[in-house]
């Protein structure tokens, strides 16, 4: 690992800026925000999940209170649509009309003092519905003759997709193996829910939208489109946000709702979004079919992979990344970090009476990597070979990079195969194995497992631009300022919620300037103090903001070392700016002291001297905007009992390449952080539906969050490949940690029943799938017996 | 304050003072009946450091200090916590424990967005004074009820362990406070009403889902069951026929009018635990005399749940001669909250039971004999109900009249 | 996610908390920690017009010693079980159970009296008294009465209380030292309510015991004989005798018709079984 080269620099562990305000309860999170006559709103939700509004009925002493589509006069529905071609638009109305398509729409806005007095007015709206049959199974949606979710559609299809190079090449391989693998419906759940803030702010003329955001530029744009705003009406703050995860990169009917409310009204409204609106309206995010074939030769070397997969779209298209988010993504994602020379794919984005699906953590990598790691392990036991010894037969070598891989996907650098034996040796698999053999005392049964990815990061123009959503990354710009005092501010348009920009971007900013990490300040999440940035998503914000604050720093620190050398009386090329301090050859001035010149006594500077002065905005776009490709190696050993079904996790590595590290504390937190939530992917969590489209988990009783219990302390070991095309040749992780355990947990727990017979191919793998697999393959021996 | 030893009056617009301690400085304000701790100390006193992740008790982000340990402040009422000793995340700044927590947290990254901390600190806090032997496993069955979505614990269980390792080495045992028996927060004094407010207009018997009958209903859940009794099948068969009659069997049902032989409309009255809910609407009736069967389908709705449900019946020779067979095929769909509170099962132990009562009630008018009293049939869950239904439903009717 | 309102009352005595009841009807619902009735009024599940909270009435924040019983007053907490400020009934029996209800910040709430009256079928105490042979003691309009668990537990979420009746105490046999008691519940993760309870009280010694199969949707079967579960009889080496198909039976005609749900819970009473005869020894599933 890099020695940091400053202990406040880049490479450093240092504790984070943003925590004591936290801990101290003191951070400002939207529903934390007060304004004078701020009123309250809860809405009317559609109970069924299919259903034509016959009417709306609204008692009259509500009237002026409670709003419903027919009053939102000028408001355009939220409309994502994809430039992919045969992607079919959905209108997603802000307030319902004509059609509810799921359970939890938004049918009428309900305004009062409290939250509590809102609800009561929604309890008395009256609705008459007529249900009409509800889909809730995407592949019954796909049928001939199923209903239609969007009538003038003739299908529930909102895009199809096929890759295919060769895959007949593949046919004639020794060996076939083919498995129908699934990931459940899930939810994000930050622990902090949506909300919004809404205020018109007469002197500016401008909508002032306080909103929980990852994305505040991109929510302004949404906005205007719906409500009819120039983009300079609104102003989007994101204040202290409690945990995205891509659900808070969406931009939401209440949002829009609300935009026109506090209009209508006169007052500040509120909406904040309570846990049984998040899971059952909302934050509904995976839920991935596959039917998957790897063809190979019996020493493991893959021939070629031909796989089916659908993913279930919801009722409408998201803003802004659209309804195929994740399916458009599964072709050319699915081959992984593997080298092999056959390969079709064919892809439905399907439409269903559920929650429209949304980005979450790993955005469809943690699908694909469950099916084709899953598979891989299925060949493996088919030929009768470990499970490294098929991967390491397949992976990409690091001579090979960097590696244009069959889906012209550009690796930048890396050495899988070492990634992958590192957390074989971390996990002790020899000794694993021996245990395995000599079985449990309790009866329980061991099971190791793996998985490895690469997970393509903050891919930019060259990858959105054939997809066409309504926002395509482009070069990032952040600013950097001096202040009078000498102090740093940082800009950027992205937003930080957990991730620690505040310290990791002032590293950044002290790596070039020197400047020590208290006197740099990060100013984000507004849209009128910041430059524009499609914000947090796509583990983008370190590789792209952290570029665009070292080329501003950059840039700044050029024109620091200008005046420093005309104070210093030296000329420029023989004055180098170090720890903070301009160096001549007979002397030094600190930054401080080049600040206080420039804006105190300008009397001091040259006639000549650059009037761009100490305030920089740069953009920054890497060498190459094909993404950089990070990784890791995950390796787990479960014991599983296979009476109850009860998994628990004895051991779990994890070896990762993220490039260089600008801060390894908060890289293990968001590896860590990605384990729960790949944990809750693989054994807790599912947002189940029924046959009428009813989601079945209202709380977090019934929808499992993985606890401090269920959640093992990992290794963790780093390779830091420099990625040759970003600054520091830094890569994006922020969302990798998510990505491979449920692959790698599935695994182990499959290598633990291999010799009962029981293959578990469905997340999450629950103690009742188990025990149901188990007793059915005991059931058969017993009758075969 | 005085303790009074009765309750001063059970009127409306009683007192809705609460007087607590907040943070050690003692704080009066007022509080509707339904306002818990949480929405008191953020929105009524502005202490905004209490957070509310799941608002059901699970999440943990609002626990807080009540009485010095920690509880849930989205499931305590502000009514209920009378004259207690209430301290959030704001009043911990010069704690010494949490202050040793606030260090050791941010070396070890326990925290990411922040949002779940302050009710982690106090629970982690708690740890700390009362298990000062806890190990690793320990530590993580009591952080089980606070949810951290960010972090996946290790910092936060690296920081509790090391403060607690700090003290351990210091030879710091474990610090409990005396205290009496009884729920924390919950003081004898506090005998006063916390009101509903004057304004709010009472949700009286909201049904905002108008209901239909779809034409070719499954249910989601079916029961059979069967009997005999000691009558003919054509008698026992025009029993069937005499709706009001195979209502009142129908434990909670009430008919409101029937518009035609075919059709009913009415409500019924269930309740699980303390859920108790009216569904109102329509039903419709279907006979066939050649096979003596027949159907009873309904649909009804309250504010924000609907269900729909079928009767099949089927008439036949009993065993003996003159003796008829009953044989009741019930089925039911839920939609709505109701049907998203995940507990499916105990949904459908209710609904066993009320089709065995209502079983056994045409089973027990069909004999001639009205409903034998509980105590000869034991113990009868429905009891309560039945007894409470017309009460019931009498004084929702006062109170708003349905509203459609 | 706010309640639909109400009205809260916070009487000092028993005899206020009935009157203030009966005066309620139907729309008066007793709430004691408000740990159980608390998610369920914010999701506005329940909507009652009153609520009687009765942790305000000292008498029912008491207990009691009898000969050969303990007596726990309704308002005695998980937390006060779990600390041992409420004394077990005998060796790490009570206590244990209690330590593994929900979390420490709702068992801090959360009453033994409350979780009973609550009766939901997959409740720790609504079990462990069960097993144990407990029994309630009931104050009402009519006065005071006395039921064993097994009368008292009506169905899921149902009890036997009538109209204005409130569970005052609950009145537990002492565990002889000699007796051996296993408790095993499963649950997908800490804290969460059980997918299945297994729970036996065995003494070897008077070839005595009683069994219990938990969280069923219903209230437990209880079998107040377990020697049916283990060959006809009690001994030494009851567990490794356990009849897994006379478990199954007894479920299966129970109304438990997926073998997979009997299958597990024949699995955790097994397990119950063999923790009791290891003396106490947690296992993985012991919360």
């Amino acid at each position: 690992m890099s020695e940091p080269r400053s202990h406040e620099g880049v490479g450093a562990r240092l504790p984070r800026k943003e925590d004591d305000r936290l801990m101290r309860g003191r951070g400002q999170f939207i529903a934390d925000i007060r304004m004078a006559g701020m009123q309250d709103v809860a809405f009317v939700r559609s109970p069924l999940a299919h259903a034509r509004i016959r009417a709306i009925h609204v008692p009259d002493d509500l009237k002026g209170r409670v709003f419903t589509a027919a009053d939102l006069d000028g408001v355009k529905p939220i409309r994502a649509v994809s430039g992919l071609p045969g992607f079919k638009v959905s209108e997603q109305p802000v307030l319902a009309t004509g059609k509810v398509r799921q359970v939890g729409e938004l049918i009428a806005m309900c305004v009062a003092d409290t939250r509590a007095e809102a609800e009561d007015m929604a309890a008395r709206v009256e609705l008459d519905l007529e249900e009409l049959p509800a889909l809730h199974d995407m592949l019954d949606a796909r049928k001939p003759g199923a209903a239609l979710v969007h009538e003038h559609w003739g299908d529930n299809v909102f895009l199809e997709s096929l890759v295919n190079i060769n895959i007949e090449a593949a046919f004639d391989a020794p060996v076939k193996i083919s498995r129908t693998i699934s990931t459940a419906r899930q939810c994000m759940a930050p622990i902090e829910g949506r909300g919004t803030v809404v205020h018109f702010d007469h002197r500016s003329d401008q909508l002032v939208v306080h909103t929980a955001s990852q994305m505040p530029h991109i929510v302004r744009s949404g906005l205007s489109e719906c409500l009819g705003l120039e983009e300079g009406q609104i102003r989007i703050i994101s204040p202290d946000v409690g945990g995205g995860f891509g659900y808070k990169a969406i931009l939401l009917s209440e949002d829009v709702c609300l935009g026109w409310l506090t209009r209508k009204i006169g007052r500040p409204v509120r909406w904040l979004e309570d846990r049984r609106e998040h899971l059952t309206a909302s934050a509904n995010c995976r839920e991935h079919h596959y039917e998957i074939t790897l063809y190979a030769e019996r020493d493991g070397t893959l021939r070629g992979i031909d796989c089916e997969a659908s993913v279930d779209s919801g009722a409408y298209s998201a803003y802004p990344f659209s309804a195929c988010l994740e399916a458009a993504q599964v072709a050319s994602i699915l081959p992984g970090p593997y080298d092999f020379p056959a390969y079709r794919c064919r892809t439905w984005s399907v439409a269903t009476n559920k929650c429209p699906i949304l980005p979450y953590r790993g955005v469809a990598r943690t699908g694909v990597c469950f099916a084709l790691e899953v598979a891989l392990d299925a060949l493996a036991a088919e030929l009768g070979l470990a499970p490294e010894v098929v991967r390491l037969k397949n992976l990409v070598r690091p001579e090979q990079m960097p590696f244009d891989n069959i889906t012209n996907k550009h690796f930048d650098s890396g050495n899988y195969p070492e990634a992958l034996r590192q957390a074989l040796d971390a996990i002790k698999a020899d000794a694993v194995r021996t245990r395995q053999l000599a079985g449990e005392p309790d009866g329980r049964r061991i099971g190791l497992g793996l998985s490895i990815y690469c997970e393509q990061a903050a891919h930019g123009t060259s990858v959105y631009s054939g997809w066409g959503i309504p926002m395509v990354p482009g070069h990032e710009q952040a600013g950097a300022r001096l202040t009078p005092d000498g102090g740093l501010e940082l800009r950027i348009g992205a937003h930080s919620h957990g991730q620690g920009l505040e310290t990791t971007l002032a590293q950044v900013a002290h790596e070039i300037l020197g400047m020590p990490v208290a006197r740099t300040r990060l100013v984000h999440g507004d849209t009128a103090m910041t430059p524009y940035s499609t914000g947090s998503w796509g583990s983008r914000v370190m590789v792209m903001a952290g570029g665009a604050v070292a080329t501003a720093c950059t840039e700044l620190s050029e024109r620091i070392r200008r005046i420093g050398a005309h104070m210093l009386q030296a000329r420029p090329e023989d004055v180098r700016l170090e720890a903070g301090r301009v160096i001549g050859p007979s002397g030094d001035v600190t930054i401080q002291q080049v600040a206080h010149t420039w804006y105190r006594r300008p009397q001091d500077l040259p006639a000549d001297v650059d009037p761009h002065g100490l305030e920089v905005t740069a953009g920054y776009k890497p060498v190459r905007d094909s993404g950089t490709f990070s990784y890791a190696a995950h390796a787990v050993v479960v014991a599983v009992d296979p009476d109850l079904g009860e998994v628990e996790i004895l051991d779990y590595a994890i070896v990762e390449d993220g490039g260089t590290l600008v801060n390894p504390m908060v890289v293990d937190g968001q590896i860590i952080g990605g384990l729960a939530q790949g944990i809750g992917t693989a054994l807790y969590e599912e947002m189940a539906f029924d046959a009428s489209g009813q989601p079945l988990a209202s709380t977090l009783a019934d929808y499992l969050l993985p606890g401090a219990p269920e959640v093992p302390m990992p290794f963790i070991g780093h390779m830091e490949t420099p990625s040759p095309y970003t600054k520091f040749g830094v890569k994006g992780i922020g969302e990798g940690g998510a990505i491979a355990p449920p692959a790698a947990i599935a695994n182990a727990i499959n290598d633990a029943l291999r010799p009962l017979g029981a293959e578990m191919l469905r997340s999450p793998v629950t103690p009742r799938r188990i025990v149901e697999q188990v007793l059915a393959v005991r059931a058969g021996e017993r009758s075969a017996a | 304050m005085t303790a009074s030893p009765r309750p001063e009056t059970i009127a409306m617009g009683a007192s809705r003072m609460i007087s607590l301690t907040l943070n050690g400085r003692p704080v009066t304000a007022e509080a509707e009946g339904r306002t818990n701790l949480a929405d008191f100390v953020r929105d009524t006193l502005n202490f905004t450091g209490t957070h509310l992740g799941c608002e059901h008790g699970v999440c943990g982000a609002c626990t807080i200090l009540v009485d010095g340990e920690p509880a849930r402040a989205c499931l305590s009422f502000a009514g209920a916590c009378q004259g207690a000793d209430v301290v959030t995340i704001e009043g911990l700044d010069d704690d010494p424990v949490t202050t040793e927590l606030r260090a050791a947290f941010n070396r070890e990254h326990a925290l990411q967005c922040g949002f779940c901390t302050p009710g982690m600190l106090v629970s982690a806090r708690d740890l700390v004074l009362r298990l000062p032997e806890a190990d690793e496993t320990r530590i993580r069955l009591g952080l089980a009820g606070n949810l951290c979505r960010c972090t996946g614990y290790a910092g936060i269980v690296k920081a509790v362990a090391s403060v607690i390792a700090a003290r351990r080495a210091q030879g710091i045992g474990p610090m409990t406070a005396d205290r009496p028996l009884g729920p924390v927060g919950a003081r004898a004094g506090g005998a006063v009403s916390a009101a509903q407010p004057a304004s709010v207009a009472i949700t009286a018997l909201p049904s905002s889902v108008t209901t239909s009958l779809a034409e070719d209903f499954t249910p989601a859940h079916s029961f059979e069951q069967s009997f005999e009794v000691p009558f003919p099948p054509a008698e026992v068969f025009a029993f069937f026929g005499r709706i009001e009659e195979v209502a009142a069997c129908l434990p909670g049902a009430v008919i409101d009018a029937m518009p035609s032989p075919e059709n009913v409309q009415g409500g019924m009255r269930v309740k699980l635990g303390p859920i108790a809910t009216t569904f109102r609407g329509s039903a419709r009736i279907g006979r066939d005399d050649a096979t003596t069967s027949g159907t009873i389908h309904g649909a009804g709705a309250d504010g924000r749940s609907r269900t729909e449900g079928l009767i099949r019946y089927r008439v036949t020779d009993g065993a003996a001669p003159g003796t008829a067979r009953v044989v009741l095929d019930v089925g039911y769909t839920l939609k709505g909250p109701l049907a998203q509170f995940g507990r499916p099962g105990l949904v459908r132990e209710v609904a066993g039971r009320l089709i065995a009562e209502f079983a056994a009630n045409l089973e027990a008018r069909l004999s001639g004999s009205e409903a034998p009293p509980a105590e000869a049939r034991g113990l009868d869950p429905l009891k309560l109900l039945i007894s409470l239904v017309s009460d019931c439903l009498g004084r929702l009717w006062r109170r708003g009249g349905p509203t459609s | 996610m706010k309640p639909a309102p109400f009205r809260i009352e916070r009487p000092r005595t028993i005899a206020d908390a009935v009157a203030l009841l009966a005066s309620g009807g139907d729309g008066a619902k007793v709430m004691a920690g408000g740990q159980s009735l608390g998610p369920m009024l914010n999701l506005r599940l329940a909507t009652p017009d009153l609520i009687v909270d009765l942790s305000g009435i000292d008498a029912l924040r008491s207990m009691r010693e009898e000969a050969g019983h303990m007596v726990y007053g309704a308002l005695v907490t998980h937390a006060d079980v779990e600390d041992g400020r409420a004394p077990d009934v005998g060796a790490n029996i009570l206590r244990r159970v209690a330590g593994g209800i929900a979390y420490r910040a709702v068992r801090n709430r959360g009453t033994m009296g409350g979780s009973l009256s609550h009766a939901d079928p997959a409740a720790d105490w609504v079990n462990a008294l069960s097993v144990l042979g407990a029994e309630v003691e009931i104050a009402g309009p009519a006065g005071t009465r006395r039921l064993a668990m097994g009368a008292f537990l009506a169905g899921a979420l149902a009890t036997a209380l009538e109209p204005g009746e409130i569970l005052v105490s609950v009145r537990v046999p002492k565990v002889p030292a000699t007796a051996r008691f296993g408790y095993v519940k499963h649950c997908r993760k800490v804290g969460e309510f059980a997918h299945a309870i297994g729970a036996v009280l065995i003494d070897p010694t008077t070839g005595t015991g009683r069994a219990l199969m938990g969280a069923i949707d219903a209230p437990p079967l209880v079998f107040a004989d377990a020697a049916t579960l283990f060959g006809g009889q009690i001994d030494a080496g009851f567990a490794t005798r356990f009849d897994a198909s006379a478990a199954d039976a007894a479920l299966a005609a129970a109304g438990m018709a997926d073998a997979v749900d009997r299958h597990v819970h024949v699995e955790v009473l097994r397990r119950a079984a063999t923790q009791a005869a290891s003396l106490f020894t947690d296992t993985r599933s012991a919360a």
